[in-house]
């Protein structure tokens, strides 16, 4: 079968320039920003991992790993007024 | 919350895939909760009044409440991460799914599952479905080796979902499925078709709920019609499924009594989608019944709202998903044959987070039929599912 998977297809309406040269979706002025942003949660997803192992086997690490991402990703937050 | 699968097919996850999954999981809630309601607020109090001093009014289309929002940092935020998040879902199960692919086999030899499959010969999916990586997923559903694109959409679902699409990934299925029974109980459908079933995970209720009927589930996708059907052995139910295109449906007018999907058309082309509706009226006997649930329509909802659910067709490789949403779902029945006046709309809360009465008390109540801006469509706290259809006269 022809392979094709991985060709971009857009929305008719798209706006122009949401998109860079390889087709991923750019929202910062500065492109960078996104792939910063892609560093940033794989390596709180690896730190994560980590921090899991030293957890005690009666944690719930559903909830550990909540409260972690609200202490991590915090300053992301819109400010309260 | 992680969601652990309900059958055997389940993951056997390493330590740190668990955690990764668990990880994906968290950031999504973290995501699709807090940086949601922050991106509204900005939204309110920035976005809007920044267009409206640029256009002399409100953004008043999904469109216009898109272009309020591009380079708001809320949005930037909000999108970025999710893209990503997105991503990660799918790579946290890859490495488990390659693993286990000798071990799907086995369940399927193990459960005779592939007997209750039919494959079409020379059968290729349509370009929708094959040539982009749907929902972000690495070879979308129809590419790679076996029954891996339908373990991945399983266990991805089960990361993706936050464990609000019920505890077997079927709420959407049992919701509808109890709407229907509660609001037209003389309804008894001798046979049921599920078009564009992916995994069957959403065909499977409709059994349960009317056991005497056949129940047929197709999709254009090989991978996630044989992991479908070796999934329903695992959970005892009765189904076949059946490889075709829903715009080509190869059974004789008039097979069936029910003819439904779950989160189905938008993911067609326009023209398939009004063809894949004249399909449904061709094989429905008189008196049988058209059901979809679906994303509810642009035109019952604000601009903030409509554009929130249209963000995936920009930024989640769902490029018919507008133009989708765009459409009223009444016309695009009546271009299907069906007469105006046999189509009926409502909203039914999800029957795992509110219970089996809150589904039978919307299908008694006129007013469950109205699409409520903040929860419809929204996988976040307070799941409401839109649902639709016609009547064959």
């Amino acid at each position: 079968m022809e392979k094709v998977s991985g060709e971009r297809q857009r929305p008719d309406d798209a706006p122009k320039g949401i998109y860079g040269p390889d087709g991923e979706p750019i929202f910062f002025a500065e492109p960078g920003v996104d792939r910063m942003m892609a560093v940033i949660m794989n390596l709180a997803s690896e730190l994560w991992v980590a921090n899991e192992r030293s957890l005690p086997a009666d944690v719930d690490r559903d909830a550990e790993a909540r409260a972690f991402i609200d202490r991590v990703f915090a300053p992301l937050r819109e400010p309260k007024e | 919350m992680t969601l652990e699968l309900q059958h055997a097919m389940k993951p056997r996850p390493r330590p740190d895939e668990a955690a990764r999954g668990r990880f994906v999981s968290g950031i999504r809630s973290f995501i699709l909760n807090d940086l949601a309601a922050d991106l509204h607020h900005a939204y309110r109090t920035r976005a809007a009044g920044k267009f409206r001093a640029e256009h002399g009014h409100e953004p008043q289309s999904s469109a216009e409440a898109h272009k309020a929002l591009r380079g708001d940092p809320a949005f930037n935020i909000y999108s970025s991460m999710r893209v990503q998040a997105q991503k990660m879902v799918w790579a946290s199960v890859a490495d488990g799914v390659a693993r286990d692919a000798a071990r799907l086999e086995a369940i399927a030899a193990e459960t005779d599952a592939d007997a209750t499959v039919k494959l079409a010969a020379d059968f290729v999916p349509p370009r929708n479905a094959r040539a982009i990586d749907v929902h972000l997923m690495p070879g979308s559903y129809t590419g790679g080796e076996g029954m891996a694109a339908g373990a991945t959409y399983d266990r991805g679902l089960a990361v993706f979902s936050m464990g609000l699409m019920g505890a077997n990934l079927d709420d959407i299925g049992l919701s509808m499925a109890a709407y229907i029974k509660a609001r037209y109980p003389d309804f008894s459908p001798k046979a049921m078709l599920d078009t564009g079933c992916t995994i069957g995970h959403n065909s499977l209720p409709w059994k349960k709920a009317y056991p005497g009927a056949r129940l047929v589930a197709t999709d254009v996708a090989a991978p996630g019609l044989r992991y479908g059907a070796s999934r329903a052995k695992l959970q005892g139910v009765e189904a076949d499924f059946m490889q075709m295109a829903s715009d080509d449906l190869q059974f004789p007018d008039g097979s069936f009594d029910l003819v439904f999907s779950s989160m189905f058309l938008h993911e067609l082309p326009k023209k398939v989608r009004a063809k894949t509706l004249q399909e449904a009226y061709r094989v429905l006997r008189p008196g049988g019944l058209m059901l979809h649930m679906e994303l509810p329509p642009n035109g019952q909802m604000a601009p903030f709202e409509a554009f929130y659910l249209d963000w995936d067709s920009y930024y989640n490789n769902e490029p018919y998903y507008k133009g989708y949403r765009d459409e009223d779902p009444r016309a695009l029945c009546a271009t299907g044959g069906f007469a105006e006046e046999s189509y009926f709309q409502f909203v039914v809360p999800s029957i795992g987070i509110y219970g089996e009465e809150a589904a039978k008390h919307a299908a008694t109540s006129d007013a469950a039929h109205a699409v409520g801006a903040e929860t419809t469509g929204r996988l976040a706290d307070g799941v409401m599912w839109f649902g639709y259809g016609a009547w064959k006269k």
